[in-house]
């Protein structure tokens, strides 16, 4: 089997496993290049229609493309679409341009991903992370059962799919689900050449620039490039060595930060 | 022990401790709970209690342990600080750091930071030493250096917080933490106990694999776990009874083991004439009280925010003095902060006042709160003391000092049990190193880079 279809079928048995075992499931989806793909994977999983909701967490700053792809597709596919929203902060004017930009995140994402979580009663969601994407994903880890001891007998995992969960600092009691996380940035673009895989607009160079990874439209800014299709595309990333992220603003590292200071009770 | 002039093995090994008091390495020692340490103290070593940087936080302390000067001449004075003229926070990184460090100075890459150190060393090695440097907080993002760096807290992004390249490769194919979480301890403490067991293995994991395969000349590896397992669980540290003494004890008998690995690969390599020390960037102690300075600024009349702003911009007119994580101090003068409502010839009698007040602090049983104020000039000297506190509070053991702006109340309790202090890190060296005072933070650098200089000079 080919590389690509190797990949597919991982994700594939992820997905499906996921939905066979939690009946409130979810797959996020922010539109961007990684969790669209996800959602083509489901889509592939069965057959065409995604048995259970879309969630897409909506900061308010996203990109006007964004919202018209998402509103294209979510139609065209035919999605069950959940759109979480704090509103209560963005009324209060919450937003990146604000004073203290560093609580953005944490109040426009974090925070309306866990009441959309609560008010619907997920058990389990879907995300499309990668473990090569950003250091603090490369944390986001597959998860093994637990000695007496506590101690992760991460050496000797036994390969099943229930080592693949990981429940992170910010929502609790659900599980979440990585069926990507196998893949590369360069993977996923040789995917969505082969499925022919809609992409929004921004990821292909206009006037010279492209947005390489998409979020708030405040915070992240385009790199310097010529790629104008899903080919020039593959072809930059197998010549540069850039960071994924580099356009993505000092904000989400801050952000980070003053969640970890937070932790050990500073601020 | 150490070897002069005669060592043809220079190399240092350095084992940081995140939060290890002296005190307690040396009960632990007595009640047999840590017989590696035990060897090796057996071995020609000795136990030092250290003074920790002030304010006794991990960023200050650390970044006064590897650049060998305080505060003034690095201008670390805590994990958050505000930016010049204005009352917007920020979070210093590496790139922050005013003065080089070890590994810049014995590696030639200060790159045109300078400090007293710096100078005094700057032309004492013929050729540019390597190091190996883990886990070292304050260092992110990674800094170019003759060596390997992976940064300790804060690390949001683990490929920018090492260098080179290659070094992330290898952390991530083992799936290395950089930290564990710790908003789980309360919450989730099994998972937490999972996490910090699994953080240390992997740590061991990657130093054993650069210890080995790498060329260096300085080695530093810092444990960050001990820390996070402190904040949230020193009650454990002595209290048989308590539910979770028994993890607590088990975690430092995997420490004693990891420490002693280390210590046994690195005598081997140097065949015993390397400089060998662990050390600790402050100590702990149970935390009891917590105490929100500003809350009591506010009460006191001399702190006013405005709630519809955030942060430190909630600071508004007629406000006095404000205070940062974890008790610094500082003055609002006219022309350092806009709004600043204290003029530069009241100062003195604001610094006075507050520090007359907060020394009459007590708690609701009436047991004094402040063991000392100090002023920026007592602690700080060199360029930057300008941009450090004004006052700096340190409390009574289990009064934990917080600078809290939500808070309203002075005192309260949340689900911390530990709390860092100043006088009880430690420090483990060969008796061969003589110390003719009690020992500060600041000390070691210059420790190990006399150890390296006559090392390579022969």
């Amino acid at each position: 089997m080919d590389h690509l279809s190797e990949l597919e079928n991982k994700s594939i048995f992820i997905i499906r496993e996921a939905y066979y075992r939690f009946k409130d499931i979810a797959v996020l989806w922010s539109i961007g290049k990684d969790s669209t793909t996800l959602l083509w994977l489901c889509r592939k999983a069965f057959f065409g229609k995604i048995p259970f909701p879309v969630i897409h967490i909506d900061t308010s700053y996203k990109f006007p493309e964004i919202y018209a792809f998402r509103d294209e597709y979510a139609k065209k596919w035919n999605l069950d679409l959940i759109v979480g929203k704090n509103e209560e902060e963005i009324k209060k004017g919450m937003g990146p341009t604000k004073g203290a930009k560093l609580d953005c995140c944490n109040e426009l994402k974090t925070n309306a991903l866990k009441a959309t979580i609560a008010r619907h009663g997920f058990k389990a969601l879907l995300l499309g992370i990668r473990r090569d994407e950003h250091g603090i994903r490369a944390k986001e880890r597959v998860f093994s059962p637990r000695d007496e001891n506590f101690k992760w007998n991460y050496e000797d995992q036994p390969a099943e799919l229930w080592d693949q969960y990981k429940s992170t600092a910010e929502e609790d009691n659900h599980f979440r689900i990585h069926p990507i996380l196998h893949m590369t940035e360069l993977d996923i673009w040789k995917y969505v050449q082969r499925e022919n895989i809609p992409m929004t607009e921004l990821y292909f160079s206009k006037n010279g620039k492209r947005y390489r990874s998409i979020g708030c439209k405040p915070c992240c800014s385009p790199v310097e490039s010529e790629a104008a299709t899903v080919s020039d595309v593959i072809h930059e990333l197998e010549t540069s060595h850039t960071s994924e992220r580099a356009g993505r603003a000092q904000d989400k590292e801050d952000a980070y930060t003053m969640q970890k200071l937070r932790s050990l009770g500073y601020m | 022990m150490t070897g002069k002039t005669e060592n043809k093995t220079p190399k240092v090994l350095l084992v940081g401790l995140d939060g290890i008091p002296c005190t307690l390495i040396g009960d632990y020692m007595e009640k047999g709970l840590l017989p590696e340490f035990k060897k090796i103290l057996g071995d020609g070593f000795a136990l030092h209690q250290m003074d920790a940087s002030v304010p006794d936080v991990s960023s200050t302390s650390w970044t006064s342990f590897m650049t060998g000067v305080n505060p003034a001449e690095h201008g670390i004075y805590g994990f958050t600080d505000l930016k010049p003229g204005s009352l917007n926070i920020f979070v210093p990184n590496s790139r922050n750091v005013a003065a080089p460090a070890i590994w810049d100075i014995i590696g030639k890459t200060a790159n045109g930071r300078t400090s007293t150190l710096h100078r005094d060393y700057s032309g004492a090695f013929k050729r540019p030493l390597r190091s190996i440097v883990l886990n070292i907080p304050q260092t992110f993002p990674a800094l170019e250096l003759n060596g390997i760096l992976t940064a300790g807290f804060v690390c949001p992004d683990l490929r920018k917080g090492t260098y080179p390249e290659k070094a992330y490769d290898y952390l991530n194919s083992i799936g290395y933490l950089s930290d564990v979480d710790s908003a789980k301890a309360a919450e989730r403490k099994d998972e937490f106990f999972s996490e910090i067991f699994l953080a240390l293995e992997k740590r061991m994991h990657a130093y054993e694999h650069f210890l080995r395969n790498e060329e260096w000349d300085f080695f530093a590896g810092v444990i960050t776990e001990t820390d996070r397992l402190h904040h949230f669980f020193f009650d454990a540290a002595y209290d048989a009874k308590h539910a979770d003494h028994e993890v607590f004890l088990r975690f430092y008998g995997e420490l004693d083991r990891v420490v002693a690995r280390l210590y046994e690969l690195f005598m081997d390599m140097t065949d015993g004439r390397g400089l060998f020390l662990t050390m600790s960037d402050h100590g702990f102690t149970t935390l009891k009280e917590e105490v929100y300075v500003n809350a009591w600024l506010k009460k006191e009349g001399l702190l006013n925010l405005d709630g519809r702003k955030e942060y430190f911009e909630q600071i508004d007119a007629g406000t006095k003095a404000f205070a940062m994580d974890p008790a610094r101090i500082y003055i609002n003068i006219e022309g350092r902060y806009p709004g600043g409502s204290v003029a530069n010839g009241e100062k003195e009698g604001v610094v006075n006042e507050i520090k007359e007040r907060l020394m009459k602090l007590t708690n609701g049983e009436g047991r004094p709160v402040i063991r000392e104020v100090r002023e920026n000039r007592e602690l700080y000297s060199g360029p930057l003391a300008g941009k450090g506190p004004d006052l700096v509070c340190l409390a009574h053991d289990g009064f934990d000092l917080k600078a809290n702006l939500k808070k309203d109340e002075v005192f309260g309790k949340g689900h911390f049990n530990g709390m860092h202090t100043s006088y009880d890190a430690h420090c483990i060296l060969p008796k061969g190193v003589e110390i003719t005072k009690r020992l500060h933070i600041e000390n070691l650098a210059g420790i190990i880079l006399e150890h390296l200089k006559n090392g390579t000079a022969a």
